[in-house]
């Protein structure tokens, strides 16, 4: 087992009585140091996992492993790991500095020592000055902060985070997902950072673990979620897509919409089914006649940052286009594409085959 | 609108009056010389003197005081055992039957606790005086402080318990550094009310005190019976200043809902 692999998920299952499992024969590791995120939609499990290894749950099957060694039963205040909830949980009737002092005064550091490094941490987070205040008068953002202070004070190996902006407003949320990814590097621990919102997870991680229905979709760097989705569920999910069905008819070139076109995939079956997606910001405007793909134009939506523009080809094929130029609802207009913009997903494959088949290229 | 809140001011006034006219009048004669309820002749403390002067009433009220002292605080400790494993329960079943148990006995009438322990204490052979009377006000006093203390361990958030173990937190830690003290102004509340119902019960004492042994309001109402003297105006005006303070106390408590400086408690 190699050194830098602190937590191990093997074939682990939760389930509660008769239900159907929340995580279905799940594995995976975490290495040291990383920014990981567990994304997926509500009740896909990610929460489970999370708890899983803060140990408030133990797994139905499977084992846990920390640093090597099987956890399954060491109970949560026992393990070296420290957990930032999604309504932070912190204790109302203890202040700031209370607040963040309780995980020492439980190990029963020394009074000077204590105060040192709540100091310390606070400093960390630019909350200095802070330590009498009450919880009730600080405000969403500084409750955030002092909720990170207070698990990060214990020096944990692993930091929790469960959705922990989720109750902060657009710009507040901005803001802490740069704060976030500066303190982690700062910190050099490992983060596990669970979220339902796939831009906070492109932003910020390392690794993105995609999870649907208790089991893991797809996991990988955010380019290569993003770049290369596994399946329509991954390229729904992260991100927006027009995914079409269409044809391999052989390496390096893929029929759809009724038209034969070239791209950079191979290593599929002559004519084998296929799912194509093309991300709608690689799709670009031309006139009519200069387009690979002819389509009128359905509706359109100003969205600040671009126009959200649907179309439809003669086929009767959804495209979704984002451009920053406005267009005319019911005009004929061309759709232009690089080659490197088609990603073509192969039905059915799981993760395995699809790194097997990746690595061919 | 401005004609209904009016009516309703009226309204809330004539009320107020009616219920609390009986009150005041009661503590207007106890002031007066003359020595009757109907014909007020001049203002004198000559009722309170005497009351103070009358050594065996004075342990009376110090009984009261000690029952109504003892029993809040032995039942605070039982309500809040009890409001515990109300709250945290599994089973949804268990919970609500515990809670209904509960309730039955804050609206079942007095009387009938009252000779219900009488029947019970001569049965199994405890003597009639201090530990009876004792025993029952803890009785009746341990469902009021559950229902003052259950529904601020119910607006506890379970993710703050998360959160201490989290940190390393023991069981007990949790419940002493966490649980205790979010719900103490629940606590005192509870405490509270079973002080106000203690000292001013009538009918469960009256059932279960034997002889020597009486509270203060067992005896106005033995005071009543042997006839009409401004001494129980006298004594009924004190009883009713003591309330009113504790209630203005529980108030007090109740309103500071996060009291400050716990922050230094471990």
């Amino acid at each position: 087992m190699k050194d830098n692999i602190i937590i191990r998920f093997e074939h682990v299952t939760k389930q509660y009585d008769n239900d159907p499992p929340v995580l279905n024969d799940v594995c995976f590791e975490i290495e040291r140091g990383k920014f990981y995120t567990l994304l997926g939609p509500s009740g896909c499990g990610k929460t489970t996992i999370l708890r899983l290894i803060a140990g408030f749950i133990g797994p139905s099957q499977g084992n846990i492993y920390f640093n090597g060694k099987i956890i399954n039963h060491v109970p949560a205040n026992k393990r070296q790991v420290n957990t930032v909830f999604q309504d932070y949980a912190l204790f109302p009737h203890l202040n700031v500095f209370e607040n963040v002092a309780f995980g020492l005064r439980i190990k029963k550091l020394k009074n000077a020592e204590i105060t040192e490094k709540v100091k310390e941490a606070l400093r960390f987070v630019n909350l200095k000055g802070y330590e009498n205040r009450e919880i009730s008068e600080m405000s969403g953002g500084q409750r955030q902060r002092v909720a990170i202070v207070r698990a990060i004070v214990n020096e944990p190996e692993v930091l929790l985070l469960d959705e922990p902006l989720s109750a902060l407003d657009l710009k507040l949320r901005t803001e802490m997902q740069y704060e976030l990814r500066e303190l982690q590097r700062r910190l050099g621990i490992t983060f596990i950072f669970v979220t339902h919102d796939q831009e906070e997870a492109l932003a910020m991680s390392d690794e993105i673990f995609v999870l649907n229905n208790g089991k893991i979709e797809q996991s990988g760097t955010p380019t290569d979620i993003y770049d290369e989705p596994i399946n329509r569920f991954v390229a729904n999910f992260i991100g927006e897509s027009n995914i079409v069905s269409g044809k391999m008819i052989k390496d390096y070139v893929v029929e759809f919409a009724g038209k034969t076109f070239d791209c950079v995939d191979k290593g599929f079956n002559p004519n084998e089914t296929v799912e194509i997606v093309i991300r709608p910001e690689d799709l670009e405007i031309t006139p009519k006649d200069q387009g690979k793909l002819q389509v009128r134009i359905d509706s359109q939506l100003f969205r600040g940052v671009h126009y959200e523009i649907i179309c439809y080809d003669q086929d009767g094929n959804e495209w979704l286009v984002h451009s920053t130029r406005k267009v005319k609802v019911g005009d004929e207009i061309g759709l232009h594409f690089d080659p490197e913009a088609i990603h073509v997903m192969r039905l059915g494959e799981t993760e395995e085959e699809f790194d097997k088949r990746l690595e061919n290229y | 609108m401005k004609k209904m809140s009016k009516l309703s001011a009226v309204y809330l006034i004539v009320v107020f009056f009616i219920l609390y006219a009986p009150i005041f009048y009661l503590i207007f004669y106890s002031f007066n010389s003359g020595g009757t309820m109907y014909q007020f002749e001049g203002f004198t403390f000559d009722w309170y003197k005497e009351l103070f002067k009358d050594s065996r009433l004075l342990i009376i009220v110090l009984n009261t005081i000690i029952i109504a002292l003892l029993s809040a605080a032995i039942s605070t400790i039982i309500g809040v055992a009890g409001a515990l494993a109300i709250a945290y329960s599994r089973k949804r079943r268990v919970k609500n039957t515990l809670l209904s148990l509960n309730n039955v006995l804050i609206v079942s009438p007095d009387v009938i606790i009252g000779a219900s322990f009488l029947i019970l204490f001569t049965m199994i052979g405890i003597k009639l005086g201090l530990i009876s009377v004792l025993l029952s006000h803890i009785a009746f006093c341990v469902p009021i402080v559950v229902i003052m203390v259950l529904p601020k361990i119910e607006e506890m958030s379970p993710t703050m318990m998360f959160a201490a173990l989290d940190l390393g937190a023991s069981r007990w830690d949790v419940l002493s550094k966490v649980v205790l003290p979010y719900i103490t102004p629940g606590i005192f509340a509870g405490f509270f009310m079973a002080l106000t119902y203690s000292l001013d019960d009538f009918a469960v004492t009256f059932f279960v005190t034997g002889n020597g042994f009486t509270t203060l309001s067992v005896e106005i109402y033995s005071l009543a019976r042997r006839g009409v003297s401004l001494n129980i105006n006298a004594l009924s005006t004190i009883l009713f200043i003591f309330t009113m303070i504790l209630v203005i106390g529980y108030y007090y408590i109740a309103k500071r809902n996060r009291p400050n400086g716990m922050g230094d408690r471990r």
